[in-house]
């Protein structure tokens, strides 16, 4: 089932300085994990990302991946360290067709002749904020017993 | 035209699209469906039809088996990326199964049989060249056509093997085809030399040239007129790309070292297919007697080996028309006899660097085996797996005639991951 991103989120993704990967996995269950910058979201509030290359490894595992509905996995981490992870489902590889094309001519403009494979199209499923102090005070507040005693002494 | 009869009993009779796939969860369920779909045919709905947009979608269609002028698309893409060649030219026709029926559910097209969704399709989409007109005055879409990413061409639509009585392959409908219409035989080059300049203007679009057509057995050795004709329309394909070569294939008839030769150092053909057909030599005399009279089954393989030192390893191969192997009387009587065969020369094939392609066998209206039945989906599904295997054992990429440019095997499809 599809979740909907928000508005916050939705603005770290069409942030160019935010980083964002890809985890994959084989139909062995063996991960993949690469960067991707073309990563965004589209009006339909799905994951889309260009893949360049036909016959790179996250190409093969997200075909695997749309075929025996395996679920991927995005992170993406923000100027200011905010962090969150997407999993999902990928629903659509463009290969061909006007969308194909236009997206081709866009790749084309933002990054000179280079080709185009598939334009993927991944359906949200989960959204998980990853943010490093967030998770830390989460932590802290469910887990009071973990951690390190030396940070429990008073100096 | 003779036609197949319905047979009323055809799902008693094997195991079910859906079963199938539980059979064999291991295997991309889009590529069966595919195979299925290749296998049946398809039908329209009112609703689907509505959804078709001639200034959108690829509906007329020629080549050398045949031609469609109707509304109907010529084909289906899956939301994977999968092509399903749907039988254009035989829509509508009588089949011994029952065709999948393209209908509208909660706005989006699907593929149904027997009220069940089975996935959401596409029409294929035509190209920027269609609508327009050479300077011959020749519609381009007559000229060529086009696959979601390669440019196809037909440039003879006859073929000579149904010259001498008793020759033709008896699953083609080439010939049927050709005495039907009033089509010119043979493309004039100029015509083609233009339509491929104008296809190229578009962005995107194709990955490949392909270049096939009816056997031309004339000239001073044997295919050597055949040779000539796509030489010179290489050669004026070339004059659009700068380096020496450029993404294409030609299938062919099997052509002997000194032709292969020739294609390969005089254009910037890059790789080339002559279809075997059968692979096996017993059913392959039965099936194709003129290629076994004029050429012959053993003489064709070495002929593709040939190829490989010529072209290079990953850019030969040869196609089937699977299916055809099991046609009654003469071929095999069970479909495990029939994989067994397949697959074994298959291997002989690979040892030989030579890949292998099938195509899901459609009983063509107007061919010798119109009243044919085709095996199982199961058999289907089988050949196409071990076919994607042997080429994984020996280490062959299927570039040359993978999803995205031919689109009509469901092993290359499976070859993508």
């Amino acid at each position: 089932m599809a979740v909907v991103i928000g508005d916050g989120l939705r603005a770290l993704l069409q942030d160019k300085n935010t980083i964002k990967a890809i985890a994959t996995v084989d139909r062995e269950g063996r991960p993949h994990v690469v960067y991707k910058d073309s990563l965004h979201i589209n009006n339909e509030g799905n994951l889309v990302f260009y893949e360049l290359i036909e016959s790179s490894q996250t190409n093969k595992n997200l075909v695997a991946s749309i075929w025996f509905k395996q679920k991927v996995a995005v992170n993406i981490l923000g100027n200011d360290k905010t962090s969150y992870q997407i999993k999902g489902t990928p629903y659509k590889a463009i290969i061909a067709g006007r969308e194909f094309q236009k997206h081709y001519e866009l790749v084309q403009e933002q990054l000179g002749i280079m080709d185009l494979s598939t334009v993927w199209v991944i359906e949200p499923e989960e959204v998980i904020e990853e943010t490093f102090e967030k998770r830390r005070q989460e932590e802290e507040k469910a887990h009071p017993l973990l951690g390190h005693l030396d940070r429990w002494v008073v100096k | 035209m003779a036609v197949a009869e319905y047979d009323r009993e055809w799902r008693k009779k094997e195991l079910s699209l859906r079963e199938v796939i539980n059979k064999y969860p291991h295997i991309s369920p889009f590529v069966i469906i595919k195979t299925d779909v290749q296998r049946r045919g398809v039908i329209y709905t009112d609703a689907a039809l509505e959804k078709v947009d001639d200034s959108i979608h690829q509906t007329v269609h020629r080549n050398f088996i045949g031609e469609k002028v109707d509304k109907t698309p010529v084909s289906l893409l899956l939301r994977d990326g999968t092509s399903i060649l749907s039988g254009g030219t035989y829509q509508g026709m009588p089949t011994k199964r029952d065709p999948f029926i393209v209908d509208v559910v909660d706005g989006k097209i699907v593929l149904t049989d027997e009220n069940e969704v089975f996935e959401e399709v596409e029409y294929w989409e035509k190209p920027a060249f269609y609508d327009k007109f050479t300077s011959s005055g020749k519609p381009m879409w007559q000229v060529a056509w086009a696959r979601p990413q390669r440019i196809d061409i037909n440039p003879n639509q006859y073929c000579q093997f149904w010259e001498t009585p008793g020759h033709g392959c008896k699953y083609c409908a080439i010939a049927a085809a050709y005495k039907s219409s009033d089509k010119e035989q043979f493309l004039k080059i100029e015509d083609i030399a233009e339509t491929v300049a104008e296809a190229l203007k578009e962005k995107g679009r194709y990955t490949n040239i392909l270049l096939t057509g009816g056997t031309i057995l004339d000239g001073k050795e044997l295919l050597d007129d055949e040779v000539d004709y796509y030489i010179a329309i290489l050669k004026r394909i070339g004059e659009n790309f700068g380096g020496k070569k450029f993404p294409s294939q030609l299938i062919g008839t099997a052509f002997n070292e000194q032709q292969l030769r020739r294609l390969y150092e005089e254009t910037g053909l890059m790789t080339y297919t002559a279809d075997i057909e059968v692979l096996n030599e017993e059913k392959f005399n039965w099936i194709c007697p003129g290629k076994a009279a004029k050429i012959g089954y053993r003489e064709w393989k070495e002929r593709l080996y040939k190829a490989v030192d010529i072209f290079g390893r990953g850019n030969v191969n040869t196609g089937l028309v699977v299916g055809t192997e099991m046609a009654t009387p003469n071929g095999f009587e069970t479909e495990e006899e029939g994989i067994e065969a397949i697959l074994t020369e298959a291997e002989e094939l690979c040892k030989h660097g030579v890949s292998t392609v099938g195509c899901v066998w459609t009983v063509a209206p107007g061919s010798i085996f119109f009243n044919q039945k085709t095996p199982s989906l199961e058999y289907y599904v089988r050949i196409a797996e071990g076919l994607d295997q042997l080429r994984r054992k020996y280490g062959f990429n299927i570039d040359m005639d993978n999803y995205r440019r031919c689109g009509n095997h469901p092993d290359t499809d499976l070859s993508r991951i």
